[in-house]
């Protein structure tokens, strides 16, 4: 669906991709991860044909951004809606610029509501709600389309529990119908909720892709057993197990607590780009 | 392709309608001068009722450039420019889109000043009535122009009011807004030509006397001020406000 080659961005003295290469298949939802200035927005710009790239390709179903508006689906890093405008205005305008006209209009605006739980913010206006409703919002106008590449930068920022899991849900639904997903978030636990494949950026380039389980392979973890004095022993091991068995036997004194830590995917990233620095 | 503008321009006139202050200022202001002034200006001018008329109508219009270029810049301060941008709907039709709802108030403005010119003040009744409504159609499309043009210049709201407010005072009034450009020095009257307010304020005195030949020079200026702005606003605004650009 998304395929992305070599992708080349400056800004003056600033590269902002160098070499970013990354493809989506339909259905597919990847986790894009990086610290600021890793590139994930400037590529999520070209992406949506806000911007040029210096040098490299992108294209979507085989076209270039260009020749597919409104098939791609943007939920920008900021909140960007109209403070006066209600809720229900925005998605009728967000509609009908996608293509949607009447009843079609009326069941998507109504779809989304219920998913994303506006339905009793309908008629407020944006200015006057709190940020995780913008959130929610934001998400709707960018989906209301069914479009079929999703770019969600950074979606769940700053936003309460509710809206990200409503957030999450939806994305996971649309998915699951068929549409390609760019998910941007500093919050990895989503990436495992999502159950999304996962591209770690790192200035300007993607250094890893994979599943979480290809990815995590032969990461250490953690052992930590906590004995009856309240002493806690911990070992970062690829071999968890085995080496619960052996501090259990060495233990001189009797085990209250024992803790059994799988690598995460902030140990991933930390790994990476250590790997990538070095 | 009409659909579409149809409802961005649906949209921004919601957004013209929630936040009406503007407008309603540059609308009553002028009123209420033009009532104030009409005995100085009859006493002091052959066709003074006209003067203060037009006069104060085109350099309140002038103000509504503020009204155009606030209009543009929101949409980079609420960050919703690109989000239209990546919809199906071509640069062409997001700025026609947006601009026409601004074009539409830009126009009632001046004609509820002119209505109540003719009523209020004595402005001549217009013998050509449609000379005067093109006269506006024309002085506003060049507003509207020099306003988005001067939205994509500007980094604020204040820079914006700033640059709209003494440019209007200004131009208007270097123009002959104020006072006929005939009984100002010489440099003024030379320097006069180079304000759209002049060339408003003629097409307009024109458009009201209903010499229609006489409109045919400032309104081609105008014209071309406008589609010069135009193509330069359209060009900027078709690239967004992405890092890297226009700032």
């Amino acid at each position: 669906m998304l395929e992305v080659v070599d992708l080349v961005k400056r800004y003056g003295p600033v590269t902002a991709l160098d070499g970013f290469t990354l493809s989506v298949a339909s259905g597919e939802i990847v986790g894009l991860v990086g610290h600021n200035g890793a590139g994930k927005t400037t590529f999520v710009e070209i992406v949506s044909n806000l911007l040029r790239q210096d040098s490299g390709h992108v294209t979507i179903d085989g076209k270039p951004p260009a020749d597919v508006r409104g098939q791609v689906g943007v939920a920008p890093q900021h909140i960007a809606l109209y403070p006066t405008v209600t809720v229900r205005e925005h998605l009728v305008l967000f509609g009908r610029l996608g293509g949607l006209r009447r009843a079609a209009l009326d069941t998507a605006i109504d779809d989304l509501a219920v998913l994303l739980r506006l339905t009793d913010l309908m008629d407020r206006r944006t200015g006057r709600l709190s940020g995780g409703q913008q959130r929610r919002i934001q998400a709707a106008t960018a989906l209301i389309h069914r479009p079929r590449l999703m770019l969600l930068d950074e979606p769940t920022a700053g936003a309460d529990l509710e809206t990200r899991q409503a957030i999450l849900d939806v994305v996971k639904q649309r998915a699951g119908e068929g549409a390609a997903v760019v998910y941007t978030t500093h919050y990895l636990p989503e990436i495992t909720e999502l159950q999304a494949t996962i591209a770690v950026a790192r200035d300007g380039r993607v250094i890893a892709r994979g599943t979480y389980d290809e990815l995590i392979e032969g990461l250490p973890g953690e052992v930590r057993l906590t004995l009856d004095n309240e002493e806690e022993i911990s070992v970062s091991t690829t071999e968890p197990t085995a080496t619960l068995i052996d501090l259990l036997n060495r233990a001189e004194r009797p085990v209250s607590a024992v803790d059994l830590r799988n690598p995460s995917l902030d140990d991933l990233y930390h790994s990476l780009a250590a790997r990538d620095a070095s | 392709m009409f659909y579409r503008i149809a409802a961005i321009a649906r949209h921004n006139w919601i957004v013209r309608l929630r936040d009406p202050g503007q407008i309603i200022s540059y609308i009553a202001m002028p009123m209420v001068l033009m009532l104030v002034l009409k005995p100085l200006y009859v006493r002091a001018l052959d066709a003074g009722s006209t003067q203060v008329a037009t006069g104060l109508m085109v350099m309140f219009s002038v103000f509504a450039i503020g009204l155009a270029g606030n209009s543009i810049l929101s949409e980079r301060t609420w960050r919703t420019w690109d989000r239209l941008r990546v919809s199906r709907a071509p640069a062409i039709e997001l700025l026609v889109g947006k601009t026409f709802p601004i074009f539409l108030v830009m126009v009632l403005q001046q004609t509820i000043l002119v209505i109540y010119g003719v009523i209020a003040i004595g402005l001549p009744l217009p013998a050509e009535p449609w000379w005067v409504a093109l006269a506006i159609l024309i002085w506003a499309f060049a507003l509207l122009a020099i306003g988005a043009a001067l939205a994509t210049l500007v980094r604020s709201h204040g820079e914006l009011s700033v640059i709209s407010d003494v440019g209007a005072l200004t131009l208007s009034s270097l123009g002959g807004a104020l006072v006929p450009l005939s009984i100002m020095p010489e440099w003024a009257q030379i320097a006069g030509h180079a304000s759209p307010g002049y060339w408003a304020l003629t097409m307009l005195q024109a458009a009201v006397a209903g010499n229609e030949s006489a409109m045919l020079l400032p309104a081609s200026v105008l014209l071309a001020i406008g589609l010069v702005a135009g193509a330069f606003a359209a060009r900027r605004l078709a690239r967004g406000w992405s890092r890297g650009k226009l700032m």
